[in-house]
């Protein structure tokens, strides 16, 4: 038994290290989020605050707003664009496709931003060209349909590298079955495609929906913390200069952690599921 | 098969390659002010960037710290992660909660309790690259554990350190000898999937250490007002960088077969 | 007039041929098996004649009609895959009225086809499953009934019955060799199982490398085959040089030279060509003996009447060959 004390030893300085840096900052939060400052007492009075206030309650649905519509986007391409990929077949295409994609979805945040102000900022070169044929006269980077065009562009990558291995679980021999039998694809997809493909789907969406909740440093570069979202105002709420209050940055935190939980808890149950597709006798 | 494949993969690719094309042209532009395309072209840019002094310690800073947490979060999870699955196996359920964590706390999240936790002595970490290298293990902790774990599957761990016994040696050389070599794959994707992510990070190395150690994304932010060229300059050199260590890290591996 | 006539099909992946100028056909209601080894083409070729796979020349005539430019939705062909290929999203139910709705028959129509053709399979108990809870077997008879249902003009099956166990394989195959005669229905059975297609056909395609060998019943294609590959596929014949069957009998032969194992008879030692036994294998129902005669080693097999009969090593005997049982082949 000498080898399991030893072995414990081992885990000993990575549990430490995970709860410095990932528990104890969580458990500050949550324990921090109940004192309010302004009545200098501890009880609920943040969350109310927060919840009652229009200031916060916008931040809150601009967040899931842009956060759900640019999940949409982001899975409606990934889904066209993963498929066609996919269906490229091995080969240096495919392969360099594959890097790109992995490539991109590390380009988020402060490039990211850059990148969208030459092209869709007020004289970006987008802006420019749609302005010469007269469209899209009202468009604004940064205004919460800019947002959702440039949330939905990192949600590509990182849509397509979550459902590219469902489409491995989509058997050849079931399209050849279904054109067989008189279906065509737009048949196939409607029936048998997509029903299969529902949990990878899902799954995907909710992780995308996670990610762009989360999501700051995109914001923060573009707008400078002027745009009113959730990231945005904890940061405010810890490192700002005129509205420094940890406690209320906890609670609307603790409010985000909590949606993030929940979603986390429903992808782990739409995992769980899918198992009935893969890996089952078909 | 009649059935044809619709060229979207195309398409996709143009909306991803979008954004880096206009950064490449507009770190190459003489000027590009109200205009659709710029007006000429020229390297300027890049050499002014690349004899950046400021530049060059942002660059250091990035690298130093990325290696440095991926070096540290390796020592930790590799003898963990062991341990783990030949001793106490039951644990690999809590393994699966805890590296669920970064994605479910946003590190804009983190960052507030980590601020009020380590701003103040003792623990004066905030300001300096120890913390940012503590926190970063937490965000690599999800990709390396996977390549590790599919690693680890791939290789019946079990059955070797089983035959390792049966030849003579005791568990402990069976971990050293004979699982880690062959885990040199896992660690080396781990790496290189963390590495990418790592150094992209802005949030937390914002938030928690700012200009007094500054990163490359931190950099590139204090920097956005100076001049679009030079930003832009700076996002391809990092993007440039990023490609090299990957591709010489590819080939270096291919090498070692 | 056949049924389905091919004519000259092709079939090219870049430089490689998978098959050439494949010429065969098969009347209404006729079971035809396609048998051949690994890689010789015949999946292929049941695919393009399912439409799956573009061919590249050649026609195919369906009752009358060239299908090789349709869609595989417009051939009115059936089709059942090694892999079962259920859908896993649907019921047995559901799968199996698939077809049915992609004609869009009314409602009424498709439940009543539907509960007919599960119970010509023996699968209406289990309407409601979902494929993964069925057995092996009881998916290949889901896709069987799915198939059939359509009421398509022909049936093409690629290796259905490869990926169960034997039990399970032998009545299935009864199973489907029936209903296929029950309908009267036009069969492309394809396997490299050569029980299988002696069993079932009644006509077999033997294919190596592309190319058509011999077509003909079982029969034909047991006791005459054509040449060296088709003698070595079928059966197990003893095949010997033109040297060792001159050797052996005194008869003078130009080419190799087939012998089927079950037409040597052994006589008491002293009549016949002497021979002596070098060992045996249980088959079950079938004695397989080596024996060496003439400096000559041959198979041959005996049926297993009773334990007295069992000859050990070293035993000498004699060999009877009835006349005409060495044939030559290429």
């Amino acid at each position: 038994m000498r080898g399991k004390g030893l072995a414990l030893l081992c885990l000993v300085p990575f549990t430490l290290f995970y709860i410095a840096f990932q528990v104890a900052p969580l458990v500050w939060i949550a324990i921090h989020s109940f004192y309010s400052e302004m009545y200098e007492a501890w009880g609920w009075g943040n969350y109310s605050d927060i919840l009652t206030s229009t200031f916060y309650r916008q931040a809150m649905r601009f967040s899931l707003d842009i956060s759900f519509w640019s999940s949409v986007w982001g899975l409606l391409i990934a889904l066209a664009g993963g498929y066609s990929l996919h269906q490229l077949g091995g080969g240096r295409l495919h392969r360099f496709l594959m890097s790109f994609t992995n490539m991109t979805s590390n380009f988020a945040g402060v490039p990211l931003a850059f990148a969208f102000v030459i092209l869709l900022g007020l004289n970006g070169c987008v802006t420019l060209l749609m302005h010469k044929y007269g469209l899209m006269q009202t468009f604004n980077l940064y205004s919460a349909d800019g947002l959702i065009v440039v949330y939905s562009w990192f949600q590509i990558p990182l849509g397509i590298l979550l459902l590219y291995p469902a489409f491995d679980g989509l058997k050849k021999e079931w399209q050849e079955s279904a054109a067989l039998l008189g279906a065509g694809r737009w048949h196939y997809w409607r029936h048998i495609g997509l029903p299969i493909l529902s949990p990878a789907l899902l799954g995907t969406f909710v992780i995308l929906l996670a990610n762009a909740l989360g999501a700051y440093a995109t914001i923060y570069a573009l707008t400078t913390g002027n745009f009113n979202l959730v990231p945005v105002r904890i940061a405010a709420l810890v490192s700002g200069d005129i509205s420094l209050d940890p406690n209320m940055g906890s609670a609307l935190a603790m409010l985000l952690v909590l949606l993030m939980v929940a979603i986390t808890l429903v992808h782990q149950w739409l995992l769980r599921r899918s198992y009935q597709y893969a890996g089952r006798r078909s | 098969m009649n059935i044809s494949i619709i060229k979207w993969w195309w398409l996709v690719f143009l909306i991803l390659a979008l954004p880096l094309l206009a950064t490449l042209l507009y770190a190459l532009s003489t000027t590009w002010g109200a205009t659709i395309l710029p007006r000429g072209f020229t390297l300027r840019w890049m050499v002014q960037l690349w004899s950046d002094p400021r530049f060059m310690t942002a660059l250091g800073h990035s690298l130093l710290i990325c290696l440095g947490a991926l070096v540290f979060s390796l020592v930790l999870v590799l003898p963990a992660m062991f341990v783990i699955a030949y001793y106490f196996p039951r644990l690999d359920a809590v393994m699966n909660v805890l590296i669920l964590m970064p994605f479910a706390v946003p590190p804009v999240v983190s960052s507030v309790g980590l601020l009020q936790l380590y701003s103040d002595p003792p623990l004066m970490l905030t300001g300096t690259p120890w913390i940012l290298i503590g926190c970063y293990f937490t965000l690599a902790l999800p990709f390396i554990y996977r390549a590790l774990a599919n690693n680890m599957q791939a290789i019946n761990m079990r059955e070797l350190i089983d035959a390792a016994h049966l030849l003579g040696a005791s568990t402990w050389q069976a971990a050293l000898l004979v699982v880690l070599p062959n885990l040199r794959k896992g660690a080396f994707i781990a790496v290189l999937l963390s590495f990418s992510f790592l150094i992209g990070e802005f949030v937390l190395a914002n938030l928690l250490v700012g200009t007094r150690y500054e990163t490359l994304q931190v950099y590139l932010y204090n920097v956005r007002n100076e001049s679009g060229h030079f930003s832009s300059a700076l996002v391809i050199s990092y993007f440039l960088v990023v490609l090299l260590i990957t591709w010489l890290a590819n080939a270096l591996n291919r090498e070692r077969g | 007039m056949s049924w389905l006539n091919v004519t000259r099909l092709s079939k090219s992946y870049g430089p490689t041929m998978i098959f050439q100028d494949i010429d065969f056909s098969a009347s209404e209601g006729e079971f035809v098996t396609l048998l051949g080894p690994s890689g010789c083409g015949k999946s292929t070729l049941l695919r393009c004649i399912a439409g799956l796979t573009p061919v590249d020349g050649g026609q195919i005539l369906l009752d009358g009609q060239d299908i090789a430019p349709l869609t595989p939705q417009n051939r009115a062909v059936g089709m059942v895959f090694q892999s079962y290929a259920l859908f896993p999203n649907m019921t047995v139910e559901r799968n199996v009225a698939f077809g049915l709705k992609m004609q869009k028959l009314p409602a009424s129509a498709i439940s009543q086809r539907v509960a007919e053709v599960l119970e010509l399979v023996e699968m209406n108990d289990y309407a409601r499953r979902y494929p993964h809870q069925l057995s092996g077997g009881q998916c290949q008879r889901v896709a069987l009934a799915r198939s059939l249902v359509t009421r398509p003009r022909l049936l093409l099956l690629d290796e259905p019955l490869s990926a169960l166990d034997a039990r399970i394989r032998r009545h299935l195959r009864d199973r489907i060799r029936s209903i296929q005669k029950e309908l009267n229905l036009t069969t492309l059975f394809v396997t490299h199982d050569q029980e299988e297609a002696l069993v079932l056909s009644d006509r077999i395609v033997l294919m190596d490398q592309g190319r058509i060998v011999q077509t003909g019943n079982a029969e034909a294609l047991y006791t005459q085959p054509v040449n060296l590959f088709a003698a070595g596929f079928i059966g197990h014949y003893n095949l010997l040089t033109a040297e060792q069957a001159a050797q052996l009998t005194g008869e003078t032969f130009h080419r190799q030279v087939a012998l089927r194992p079950e037409s040597v008879v052994f006589c008491p030692s002293g009549q016949g060509i002497p021979a002596q036994i070098l060992g045996h294998s249980l088959l079950g129902n079938v004695i397989r003996y080596r024996v060496k005669a003439k400096e000559v080693e041959l198979w041959v097999d005996v049926l297993n009447r009773s334990v007295e009969s069992l000859h050990p090593a070293g035993f000498q005997v004699g060999l009877l060959l009835e006349p005409g049982t060495l044939r030559e082949v290429a």
